[in-house]
């Protein structure tokens, strides 16, 4: 295997990261060399950086120790301390790195990861055009549109696809805070991304006829399967329509039951579908029936209770009255 | 006994007497120091000897612009750095001549 640019940039990134408990001077005087040296031990032969020099945390310290460098003045305990949490993080990460690498077929999860670099760069630059066609508040799905149009949006896609890989291929040389900030804009990008992609998510996957309302319904009757009317007499209303403010058929319930041809009825606008299974009986015709359900709100409304209207003969006590509930006389 | 140990003490002195001749950049040092005999110097010990050593006043730097690789950084003694150098070598001289004496003195092969 031979020593790429990368895997250099990486270790003096992992050197740097060893020593960043030191003053910034110190550190960039410290390791300003190394880039270079790694060059020369990478020509002089082949195997991978850290078979001949060791982990680069490791090389760190020694780095340390010979050039007699502590800890700034200017860190203090905290910095120490936050150096040192930052370097357990780091030996915890890169333990998982390559435990999990078997997983994916590689030595190492970045090992897996590396070859997949110039994807990212296309994602990354797609994603940018779709940002910017956000940010410049044009509708926009999947492909991102300028002034409306999808052409332009394609002249912008390529521009910011280039740009991307560009620079993905100028990245590894940057040091300092350009390489910082790269990191920065990495993260608050795709953070920004993933929001206007679950938006755009959203958008596509909303169904579009979704306000049109055929039926007036609400949730809450779902569980009403079937209406029964009863006229101010009490009697059970056949073939009732019922319609909103809008003259909108009401729409509540299915047929639960078998018509007389033994066919399960279509639904329509009429009710109830199953007359037979009318809550309070039909009105009958001799004394009433007083094991029959209660009345709905037994004195308020004209309760379809027993059998009131035809037998106007019947005493007086067991007709629907205003005052009195109907099931007390009797018993 | 391992010759690491050894090193840490006098690898000032070796990086001096490596550049008392010939000035160096960091690698060609390091190689020097391996070709002498001191294989088992560590590159990031060298590295940090030398930082150590510029910043005690005894080395002085120039960057030599390359045509084929990066630029390099040499070292070379000042002053200050060969004064060190005729000091610390005499003081391991006698240190040496000391140690030889008494091993020989115990009756063990050079």
């Amino acid at each position: 295997m031979t020593v790429t640019g990368q895997e250099i940039a990486d270790y003096v990134d992992r050197v740097r990261a060893a020593l960043a408990d030191l003053p910034p001077a110190i550190r960039d005087e410290l390791t300003e060399d190394l880039p270079e040296h790694l060059a020369e031990v990478a020509a002089e032969a082949d195997g991978a950086l850290v078979d001949r020099l060791g982990e680069p945390e490791a090389y760190a310290a020694e780095l340390r120790a010979a050039a007699g460098a502590e800890a700034g003045a200017g860190s203090g305990r905290r910095g120490r301390r936050l150096a040192a949490a930052q370097a357990r993080a780091g030996t915890q990460l890169r333990a998982l790195d390559t435990q999990l690498g078997p997983l994916l077929g590689q030595s190492s999860v970045s090992e897996f990861l590396r070859p997949l670099r110039p994807a990212w760069w296309l994602l990354r630059g797609w994603l940018a055009a779709l940002v910017i066609s956000v940010v410049l508040q044009e509708p926009s799905g999947l492909l991102p549109r300028l002034d409306g149009s999808v052409l332009a949006g394609l002249f912008l896609l390529a521009g910011t696809v280039l740009a991307s890989v560009w620079l993905g291929r100028r990245a590894p040389g940057f040091r300092g805070w350009p390489r910082r900030l790269l990191r920065l804009g990495t993260a608050a990008f795709l953070i920004f991304s993933f929001a206007m992609l679950v938006n755009v998510d959203q958008h596509a996957s909303s169904d579009q006829f979704g306000s049109y309302q055929e039926v007036s319904v609400g949730d809450r009757y779902d569980s009403i399967e079937d209406v029964f009317v009863y006229d101010q007499e009490g009697r059970l209303v056949r073939n009732a329509q019922l319609f909103d403010q809008n003259g909108v058929p009401i729409r509540l319930g299915w047929p639960t039951c078998l018509d007389a041809s033994g066919n399960m009825p279509a639904p329509r606008n009429a009710y109830p579908y199953c007359p037979d299974r009318a809550p309070f009986g039909p009105p009958a015709p001799a004394a009433p029936t007083l094991s029959a359900p209660p009345a709905p709100g037994a004195s308020a409304a004209p309760g379809p209770s027993g059998s009131a209207t035809p037998a106007p003969t019947v005493t007086p006590s067991v007709a629907p009255s205003e005052s009195a509930p109907t099931p007390a006389p009797t018993r | 006994m391992d010759t690491t140990q050894l090193l840490k003490g006098v690898l000032d002195l070796a990086v001096l007497a490596v550049l008392k001749n010939e000035d160096g950049y960091g690698y060609d040092i390091l190689r020097r120091l391996r070709e002498a005999g001191l294989e088992e110097v560590g590159d990031a010990s060298v590295y940090g000897t030398l930082r150590r050593l510029f910043a005690a006043g005894l080395l002085t730097t120039y960057v030599v612009p390359s045509e084929s690789g990066p630029h390099r950084k040499y070292y070379s003694l000042n002053a200050a750095g060969r004064d060190q150098l005729t000091r610390s070598g005499k003081t391991w001289r006698s240190f040496a001549i000391t140690m030889d004496a008494l091993l020989d003195d115990r009756g063990m092969a050079a």
